[in-house]
């Protein structure tokens, strides 16, 4: 419950809309009720006035325009109702799924590293349109549901007591007690549903980007039977719902109907003691039927509720975990110098894990040069991702400038890196907006510089639609070399004051890696600069070159050829 | 746009839209028996309406105007509650069975979905983004179902269940029935009308969530990168604008609903009031038609009750129009991709046709061409066992189409491919093959299991001998958890050179004769390369090799050389 209340909050910057659209429900359910009530009761005492010959004194014509009036009430009132509950909704879901992705930012570097995209997808998709039922199907129906219930009972009070009891008690248990069963016994199948569907997708997914592979080595069969598996179970757990859905449909109308019977019963008697009048009879009665009406929705939105539940559940979860990194309260400008400094730096990833960084110092004044060598997993890439602020060290502190970064903004930190990892993500987009994610206001030269910079030109002249070429998912295949070298020239672009390297020419072949390191070297001049490596290609870039072993650094040789 | 391109779009829609209906139909074909029981449940509800109608109006009338006691209506009362039971059950049934209808075409279709993947491979499929491929399969898939558990039996219904009411009327009050026999097609007419527009929209708005889909994964797949360029709060104003945007098309589609029930509402309660109007002037003794019928209040009361009752399956009707629009443009989006099986020509050739020949593999005049372009020509080619051999030629020379003949994953325009002597196909082929691409696609999962993939019942001591002849013993001796290290998708955190290496260990377990390696150091520096390829050497000494590389030192180590120069060979 408190998932959905905190989701609730942010539907607030659309309150005036949600609350218009709960009085526009509230107005089509007056204009319902009368309507049935006032129709009843014209037909009947048409009747008794044509039968009992008073027909030059009973004013048909008052009651007919209310009820043309009301009818185009009802209509129009239930046609804005839908509009601006709609609306509404879906506006916020907007504003939901922005204030996801918004939630994620922080949690980017370290904390997602771990998380499946195919699940977050879910989250952003699926999971955030299963919150529109808490407002169209639950709150504003409950809402009008209560009102409607307590102007019903009372009303009917003024014909008759007994009548408003038992019709206010069967109402009572239609629309408390029955949603109530449905809510525990859907729980299970709602919580299913999300889960189910979740793993559906990622499924999917495997089997679309991984078809080459599993197509190879004849393990697409199996995962497609598995994918199809999930979508069975997924299938008879909604058709599971989807009988518990029926069986409440049955149990309402059975309500209402039992609800009219003994609304019949009892007004039969009150007439023949001559507690109700022949025209009043009819009023009761299509009063507690238009009643019912008002109840419908309720016990199915509260079955589905768990789903609702899990699905802003599953969303806040996300949203909810903290950074690996504390952030500031104040931060300090950024330092005019970009000397680096560690001081006693030691890192693990967690409490249980073995130290990966143990008690490390170093001194980098701007514009040193250096490369740090050592084995996978012996911890450099966790070294620049300590710079880069992935994560913060347990012990020491990291500087720039004599700042202690932690006290930066992690935006301006992050401006004064620029960074090759080993991975180069492109967009599904073309290749000049990737670029342009690197600064997005350069110029054409600008990037003509980059792309020559990266050895790109070629490549990009061989393209019928030269930089507008789309890459990425739903673009053209490009190989891990080409990739790597739209990075570089992103990096190029980006012309921050520290690169950092993290095995800079992996991916290319002899040559290219010749002229990226010898474009490097003209670039880095007036920068500092950190690369690391687990091999000696590259390391004529530095001044100084370190070994890392187990969490230890120690210099090895100093480049006597700078 | 020009008029003509104007009036040819609409024409192509249309043809487009009846391509589909049919389609459509020929799948309500397979779930035909819930349909109709759906539609019985639902026929059979509304003809208990109508005897509840008749009960109710004898009993207020004996009530009201006979004053009558309750004692000699009980056997009405008793009637009613058995009526109101018979209801509930045929709501219960109509909706489970519907459901049925729906669910059984979701399975199939998905099936059918996922082997048409297969079937077209990545090649075929590689201008799509994932993400929006997800979001057929899933979501449009499942917008179909409604169209099978509630329009087609609402269709049935409708088709029977207003004539039985006005047979009824009929006979006690002619010009009743006349009123609701002459408004009842009003509904259907108008609702075709608005309706006429509902496919496009939904359409447009099924394009919008697969778009949406696929540009949410994208970003949040490369959302680091993003960060790391202080570009992530700036894509927020995109993520903005592609929800945006699927908020605009999901209201179009509403608003239209909305309205067309609106005014469906609106004329049903015109024709109910225009009863109404008759019925109680008739009572009031203020208009005496000399053709038309008396009326009892017993006989007011019931076409009273039952003239909305009337009205309900058509307004149903309408609503439910809107989930064929759904279907419409559901299906749209998935034959696209079946369709494109016949594009793509995949057709094979069966496991029967053989020939006779001495060598492994043997190309006889292949060609191949895509559309327009011709990517090979004329290659006659005989690979023997055993034969290690490397594809050379520029990059655009046609190696990767080669290799994708050779292994089955796409078929020659012209010419035929022998392998053993058999026609090749694809099953046939990769039974042989081991093929390792320029990049490899890790599992969720753990470094072991993704080494077991193909063959998932190796011993443990075949997965370890695998993975320390490939080289990944090397670098997972040094994580925690060894081979059980936890990878995420596409292989997160290894290099380019590690993931190659896993790759290898797979192709080896796989046992297969013959080995095809695309450009498998394109992405290794130097000193891995040449690490690797001694792995490859050593793994794969006793088969069959092709590997296609533009590499010297790869090219150095191989005994024949196959050189392809704008698709023929040199």
């Amino acid at each position: 419950m408190n998932d959905l209340a905190f989701f609730l909050r942010l539907f607030k910057p659309h309150s005036l809309w949600l609350v218009g659209g709960v009085m526009l429900a509230l107005i089509t359910a007056f204009a319902t009720i009368t309507l049935l009530t006032l129709s009843g009761w014209f037909i009947s005492a048409s009747a008794i006035a044509g039968l009992g010959g008073d027909v030059l004194l009973f004013n048909f014509m008052l009651p007919a325009a209310q009820i043309r009036a009301l009818a185009i009430t009802r209509t129009l009132g239930r046609y804005g109702e839908r509009l601006a509950t709609h609306e509404a909704t879906f506006r916020v879901l907007t504003e939901i799924r922005v204030w996801f992705f918004a939630q994620l930012i922080p949690l980017a570097l370290g904390r997602l590293s771990e998380a499946r995209s195919g699940d977050l997808l879910s989250h952003m998709t699926a999971d955030i349109d299963a919150l529109d039922a808490l407002y169209l199907r639950l709150l504003a129906p409950a809402i009008v549901a209560a009102l409607g219930v307590t102007a019903v009972t009372v009303f009917l009070y003024a014909y008759d007591p007994f009548i408003s009891f038992t019709t206010g008690c069967l109402l009572l248990i239609a629309s408390v007690a029955v949603p109530w069963l449905f809510n525990q016994l859907g729980r299970d199948g709602a919580e299913n549903v999300v889960t189910l569907a979740a793993s559906l997708r990622l499924r999917q997914l495997e089997l679309l980007q991984g078809m080459t592979d599993l197509l190879a080595n004849q393990a697409y069969a199996r995962f497609a039977q598995r994918f199809i598996k999930n979508s069975e179970r997924l299938i008879e757990t909604e058709a599971d719902n989807n009988r518990l859905t029926a069986l409440s449909s049955a149990l309402t109308l059975l309500l209402s109907q039992l609800a009219l019977l003994v609304a019949v019963i009892l007004v039969g008697l009150a007439y023949q003691h001559d507690e109700l009048s022949g025209a009043n009879i009819a009023i009761v009665i299509f009063c507690v039927l238009a009643a019912f009406e008002l109840v419908q929705p309720l016990p199915q939105a509260m079955q589905m509720l768990a789903k609702t539940q899990t699905a802003a559940q599953r969303v806040r979860h996300l949203a909810t975990l903290t950074p690996t990194i504390q952030m500031a309260s104040q931060t300090s400008a950024l330092p005019n110098r970009y000397d680096l400094r560690l001081d006693g730096v030691s890192f693990r990833y967690s409490e249980q894990s073995n130290w990966v960084l143990k008690n490390l110092s170093l001194t980098m004044p701007q514009g040193t040069k250096i490369g740090i060598i050592g084995a996978s997993g012996s911890g450099k890439t966790t070294l620049l991702q300590l710079l880069t602020r992935h994560y913060d060290p347990e012990h020491g502190v990291v500087l720039l400038g004599n700042t202690p970064i932690n006290q930066l903004n992690h935006d301006k930190l992050l401006s004064c890196f620029g960074v090759l990892s080993q991975r180069s993500q492109l967009f599904a987009a073309s290749i000049k907006e990737n670029l342009l994610i690197a600064k997005p206001h350069a110029t054409v030269n600008e990037l003509k510089l980059a792309i020559n910079f990266a050895g790109l030109t070629e490549f990009i002249a061989r393209l019928p639609e030269g930089m507008n070429t789309w890459v990425g998912e739903s673009g053209v295949k490009v190989s891990g070399g080409e990739a790597r070298r739209i990075a570089l020239a992103r990096l190029h672009l980006k012309n921050a004051p520290i690169l950092l390297l993290d095995e800079p020419t992996e991916g290319l072949d002899e040559q290219t890696e010749r002229e990226v390191l010898g474009a490097l070297a003209g670039f880095a001049k007036n920068k500092t600069l950190i690369m690391v490596t687990h091999r000696t290609v590259g390391l004529e870039l530095v001044d100084v070159v370190y070994g890392m072993e187990q969490g230890f650094l120690v210099k090895t040789f100093i480049n006597s050829l700078n | 746009m020009h008029p003509d391109d104007n009036q040819r779009y609409f024409d192509q829609h249309q043809a487009r839209e009846k391509i589909c209906a049919r389609w459509l139909k020929k799948q309500s074909k397979t779930v035909r028996k819930s349909i109709l029981l759906t539609a019985l449940a639902g026929i059979a509800n509304g003809i208990a309406v109508i005897i509840q109608a008749g009960l109710l109006a004898n009993i207020l009338s004996a009530l009201i105007i006979d004053n009558a006691t309750l004692k000699p209506l009980i056997p009405l009362l008793a009637g009613l509650v058995v009526v109101f039971i018979f209801r509930s059950f045929c709501v219960y049934a109509q909706q489970v069975t519907g459901f049925q209808a729906g669910a059984s075409i979701r399975t199939a279709l998905r099936q059918q979905l996922t082997d048409t993947f297969a079937v077209l491979g990545s090649a075929a499929l590689k201008n799509q983004q994932s993400g929006a491929l997800a979001a057929v399969t899933l979501e449009q898939v499942d917008a179909l179902a409604p169209y099978f558990s509630r329009y087609l039996p609402q269709h049935y219904i409708v088709g029977l269940l207003p004539f039985i009411m006005i047979a009824v009327v009929m006979p006690i009050n002619w010009l009743v029935g006349c009123i609701l026999l002459f408004t009842a097609p009003l509904i259907p007419l108008f609702m075709i009308l608005v309706g006429m527009g509902a496919s496009s929209t939904q359409r447009s708005q099924f394009l919008a969530l697969t778009r949406m889909s696929g540009y949410f994964l994208d970003r949040l797949q490369g959302l680091a990168t993003l960060k790391l360029f202080g570009q992530a709060e700036q894509e927020l104003k995109n993520i903005h604008k592609v929800a945006d945007g699927f908020r605009e098309k999901t209201m179009a589609v509403l608003r239209i609903a909305f309205l067309s029930s609106a005014v469906l509402e609106f004329f049903s309660a015109v024709a109910v009031a225009l009863v109404a109007v008759y019925v109680g002037l008739i009572l009031l003794g203020q208009i005496h038609f000399t053709f038309a019928p008396p009326i009892s209040f017993k006989i007011a009361l019931f076409v009273l009750l039952l003239a909305p009752e009337f009205f309900i399956p058509l307004r149903q009707l309408a609503i439910y129009y809107h989930d064929k629009a759904a279907a419409l443009g559901a299906a749209d989006a998935i034959l696209t991709i079946l369709e494109q099986v016949e594009k793509t020509n995949v057709g094979w050739v069966s496991d029967s046709v053989t020939q006779q020949s001495k060598s492994l593999i043997e190309f006889n005049n292949v060609s191949k061409s895509y559309d327009q372009r011709q990517v090979l020509t004329d290659i006659n080619l005989n690979i023997h066992q055993g034969e290690k051999i490397a594809l050379i030629g520029a990059s655009g020379a046609g190696k990767t189409t080669l290799l994708n003949l050779l292994s089955g994953f796409e078929t020659a325009t012209e010419g035929s491919i022998w392998l053993n002597g058999q026609a090749l196909n694809r099953n046939h082929a990769l039974q042989n093959m081991a093929y390792i691409g320029q990049s490899s696609y890790l599992f969720y999962g753990s470094i072991y299991d993704n080494i077991a993939l193909a063959n998932p019942h190796t011993t443990a001591q075949q997965i370890q001998t695998a993975a320390k002849l490939a080289g990944v013993t090397e670098f997972s001796e040094q994580l925690a958890d060894g081979l059980q290290t936890l990878i995420g998708e596409r292989g997160y955190g290894l290099s380019g050179g590690q993931q190659q290496r896993i790759a290898l260990a797979r192709a080896f377990l796989k046992n297969a004769d013959i080995i095809i390696l695309d450009e498998p150091t394109a992405n290794l520096d130097k000193e891995t390369k040449t690490c690797l390829l001694v792995v490859i050497k050593q793994l794969f000494n006793d088969k069959t090799l092709i590997i296609a590389s533009h590499d010297a030192e790869v090219i150095e180590g191989m005994d024949r050389q196959i050189v392809l120069q704008h698709g023929r060979l040199a």
